[in-house]
């Protein structure tokens, strides 16, 4: 029973948070200085009738909601005006029948934009994330295991050296290297080979995905080796760890059954936060890279004030943060039950 | 469980290396791999903005009129064109051509592309290209005439951009929500597939009555990152790369089989030093603020800076001696039409220094910076520049050095580039910005920005105002004499030039690199430099056949 309250609760909350987000992000971009219209585009030959013209399309005439015509500059307008043709409520009925709109810079639909790129980032991070917890995890076990020797001191040098080393260079550092060994260092696959049977072309994927998916697991391995480590042996230092070895059990036996379910919370903690943060897109290791993901399309939105694909980019996030934070509070539950009663 | 996943992830692990092991790519026929650092905004070009979108247009689609890369124009889908006595009437004699999908292209394609160029509102900039268009015909299938509303001397210019699409298929679609993915020209290349952002694959086109390339294919790829574009090319996996930052260029030059070219870019551009000059009487009355400092009215302020700006040391330091040193906003890209008689102010502190003695400005409170000449105003000037620009911070702080030594204080400030436009123009709330122009084919478009005219629309940024200018602007437009209009256009350089106008500190190269190992027969030799030009992708040839 107080699982379940829990859980409503927790869900309750998302909802909240979400809705909240589609508020805010509608007005967040509108608020920026600039044109869409014009887009940053410096040329006398853009006419007036012509940024109308888009204006019209984008539905950028209307008013931003009522009582306001825009919102940088701050221009106050009619406050009659029919609510239902104003562009906040064109765009809240048009997220609740799934249209993200239209891209201005691009001419295509944001959904279909942005499906692309998700599942461009998902790839990399995915990958990227299961091999640096799995191996971070095992790496900080062990450490933690061999506390205070050579072995310890070498995972926590390499663990720090690899958590503060900047991604970029570290990446182009991979990509010198990855290219003077043959290995794709740009896009996802290699262009022209839609034709290829559909094995063969997922091994291209695949090779062109190891660079940057090294890159990322060296990135977060550390992160994740240097948290388990620590975690670890504040439980191994526990009382009922003692107990255990009282009792006789070995080493596995104490890490298995009584360590490791305990030190995994704060590591939870950061995988949750992590993952929701990385649906934005690992930027800097896509820029480097090439690979076309969703960092690189926020980037390039924001540029161009590309409010559509912003606003559904941000919604996007947005939701992958309270996922990943709802699916962290679940793990926690079950991890640990006090957290339940709090 | 977790040990089935932690199996399961070694065994990805595992295998993804073999396949990167085995690189299992079957070699393709003559495929030419271009690096370029963007993508196509969009395919339609009524709605497209980027230049990766021209480029690929110049290889699908054909127009009347090509632009060459010495600047001048020769026909392409017409075989002859025959204007009228007074000019206003064009008549267009087309050759035989195919649409991609086998229909033929006619006369009545090109009525219909033009009538969408000219009559829909979504399209930016193609309105501008049929402005002087009163109607175009097509009387048979091979003839199309074009009647002007004034006898334009520059309609070859205005021709290169008006890309023929096929009437059946346009005619079916939207015109501005149209994406066009499926690109049908009758263009040297044909597309085959488009994926933003990753890459464009073209094949031959071989029956191409005049540029039927001959190599088989072409791929352009994307690289987000400088770093990989020139690395790709040092390991091969590209054959040319577009572009390169100037720190590349020794590097490359180095490599075996690696050559590097530079050249004024096929859109020339131009990076401007822009002075507020805008007069109070020319103060745009609904969005002017003009609150430009008071000493850049005057000319010999202008003309000392001009005497205290090292040119040479700015393209050198910047550019690392790449860009040409500039002198109008007339780029030397232009050809013909480039002013090349314009002998520069001598880099010259002593003279710069006479100048404002001269003129009064003097430093009355003995700080190192001058005032005007009643002793208040001192010359401290806001510049600002586009956030986007890689070369504007470099320049703001030579500039802001050397003009120190003429008294002459600068506050340096990057701004967004859409706050950077509300603050410059019309509003003219600026005292100098650091931007810059890419310039068509003719010169008509840059000359305009110096007009009085076009103080209030916002595309003077200087808000100079010159009535000889102006009259001389008006002539040039409608000269047909070729050499009278050179001499014209030339005039008017110079005389911006003498005025001060702007200090243009270069124009900006293009640096491009190709393999020799792998195909030859690129153009280099010519004024203009743009491998992926169609006249360097119907030419080249694989070296090793």
């Amino acid at each position: 029973m107080k699982r379940t309250q829990y859980l409503l609760k927790r869900l309750g909350w998302s909802v909240f948070t979400i809705a909240f987000v589609l508020v805010l992000n509608f007005f967040l971009f509108r608020v920026l200085p600039g044109d869409p219209a014009r887009a940053g585009v410096h040329d006398p030959r853009l006419k007036q009738e012509a940024v109308e013209a888009i204006r019209v399309r984008f539905g950028l005439d209307k008013p931003v909601i009522n009582c306001f015509e825009s919102l940088n500059p701050v221009r106050f307008g009619s406050c009659d005006v029919n609510p239902l043709e104003t562009q906040f409520f064109i765009y809240v009925r048009n997220l609740f029948k799934g249209d993200l709109g239209i891209s201005y810079h691009t001419n295509r639909p944001v959904a279909e934009i942005l499906a692309e790129r998700l599942w461009n980032t998902i790839l990399l991070i995915g990958l990227g994330q299961i091999l640096s917890i799995f191996l971070g995890v095992a790496l900080g076990i062990f450490a933690a295991w061999k506390a205070r020797t050579a072995i310890d001191y070498g995972a926590l040098l390499t663990s720090l050296l690899a958590w503060s080393l900047p991604t970029f260079w570290l990446g182009i550092i991979l990509l010198f290297w990855g290219s003077a060994h043959g290995l794709p260092i740009a896009g996802k696959a290699t262009p022209g080979t839609s034709s290829w049977p559909l094995m063969q072309q997922w091994g291209d994927v695949l090779r062109h995905m190891l660079m940057p998916t090294l890159t990322y697991t060296i990135v977060y391995l550390g992160e994740y080796t240097l948290i388990m480590r620590s975690s670890l042996l504040d439980v191994l230092a526990e009382d009922y760890i003692l107990t255990a070895k009282a009792k006789g059990l070995n080493t596995f036996q104490i890490l298995k059954d009584h360590a490791l379910k305990n030190a995994m919370l704060p590591l939870v903690t950061v995988i949750a936060i992590n993952l929701g943060f990385t649906v934005a897109g690992v930027l800097q290791i896509e820029a480097v890279f090439s690979w076309p993901g969703l960092g690189g399309a926020i980037y390039e939105s924001v540029l161009r004030r590309d409010y559509p694909i912003l606003q559904g980019a941000f919604l996007l996030i947005a939701v992958a943060v309270i996922l990943a934070n709802l699916i962290a509070d679940l793990t926690y539950s079950y991890l640990d039950p006090r957290v339940q009663s709090e | 469980m977790k040990k089935f996943l932690f199996k399961a992830i070694l065994l990805l692990a595992a295998l993804s290396l073999i396949l990167a092991a085995c690189g299992g790519q079957s070699r393709q026929p003559a495929t030419v791999r271009i690096g370029y650092a963007g993508s196509p905004d969009t395919l339609n070009p009524g709605v497209a903005v980027l230049s990766e979108s021209y480029l690929m247009f110049e290889l699908v689609y054909d127009t009347i009129y090509d632009l060459n890369l010495d600047g001048t124009f020769s026909l392409n889908l017409a075989e002859s064109a025959t204007p009228s006595e007074d000019g206003l009437v064009w008549t267009f004699k087309l050759r035989a051509a195919e649409f991609h999908d086998g229909t033929p292209l006619t006369a009545e394609d090109v009525v219909f592309s033009y009538g969408l160029y000219s009559a829909v509102e979504g399209y930016p900039w193609m309105g501008d290209y049929t402005a002087y268009f009163e109607s175009v015909e097509a009387p048979s299938p091979d003839t199309v005439v074009i009647t002007l509303s004034d006898a334009i001397p520059n309609l070859d210019s205005q021709l290169v951009f008006l890309y023929v699409l096929p009437k059946h298929i346009w005619e079916k679609q939207h015109p501005v929500e149209f994406d066009n993915v499926e690109m049908i020209g009758s263009g040297p290349f044909k597309m085959v597939e488009y994926k933003q952002n990753e890459f464009v694959h073209l094949v031959a086109n071989k029956d191409h009555p005049l540029f039927a390339p001959k190599v088989d294919e072409v791929i352009f790829q994307t690289f987000e990152s400088n770093d990989a574009l020139v690395q790709a090319l040092k390991t091969g996996q590209v054959d040319m790369i577009t572009e390169m930052p100037a720190t590349a260029v020794e590097s490359l030059r180095g490599e075996a089989n690696v050559e590097v070219v530079i050249g004024a870019p096929f859109v020339p551009t131009v990076t401007d030093v822009i002075f507020n000059q805008c007069a109070p009487e020319n103060c745009p009355e609904s969005d002017g603020i003009c609150s430009g400092h008071p000493s850049l009215l005057d000319r010999n302020v202008r003309l000392a800076l001009a005497h205290a700006t090292d040119k040479v040391k700015i393209n050198d330091v910047v550019l690392l001696g790449t860009g040409s040193l500039g002198t109008t906003l007339i780029p030397d890209g232009l050809g013909v039409w480039y002013n090349s008689s314009i002998v520069d102010y001598e880099y010259n502190v002593t003279l710069a220094n006479q100048i404002l003695d001269d003129a009064g400005y003097l430093d009355t409170d003995n700080n190192g910076i001058r005032e005007m000449p009643d002793g208040t105003n001192p010359l401290i000037y806001r510049v600002n520049w586009p956030s986007d620009s890689v070369d504007g911070p470099r320049l703001a702080e030579l500039l802001s050095e050397m003009w120190a030594e003429v008294g002459v204080k600068l506050e340096l400030q990057a701004m967004d580039p859409d706050a950077l436009t509300s603050v410059c123009c019309p509003a003219f709330d600026f005292d100098i910005i650091l931007w810059g122009w890419g310039s068509d084919p003719d010169p008509n478009l840059l000359l305009s920005v110096m007009t009085t005219d076009e103080i209030p629309t916002g595309s003077s940024e200087t808000g100079y105002s010159n009535p000889v200018y102006d009259a001389l602007y008006l002539q040039q437009a409608v000269e047909r004499d070729f050499d009278a209009r050179k001499a014209l256009v030339w005039q008017m350089q110079q005389i911006v030039f003498d005025d001060v106008v702007y200090i243009i500190p270069y124009y900006d190269p293009n640096i491009q690199a190709y393999r020799t190992d792998r195909f030859s027969g690129w153009i280099t030799n010519m004024p203009k430099i743009e491998l992926a030009d169609p006249t360097s992708l119907t030419v080249i040839e694989p070296v090793n056949k």
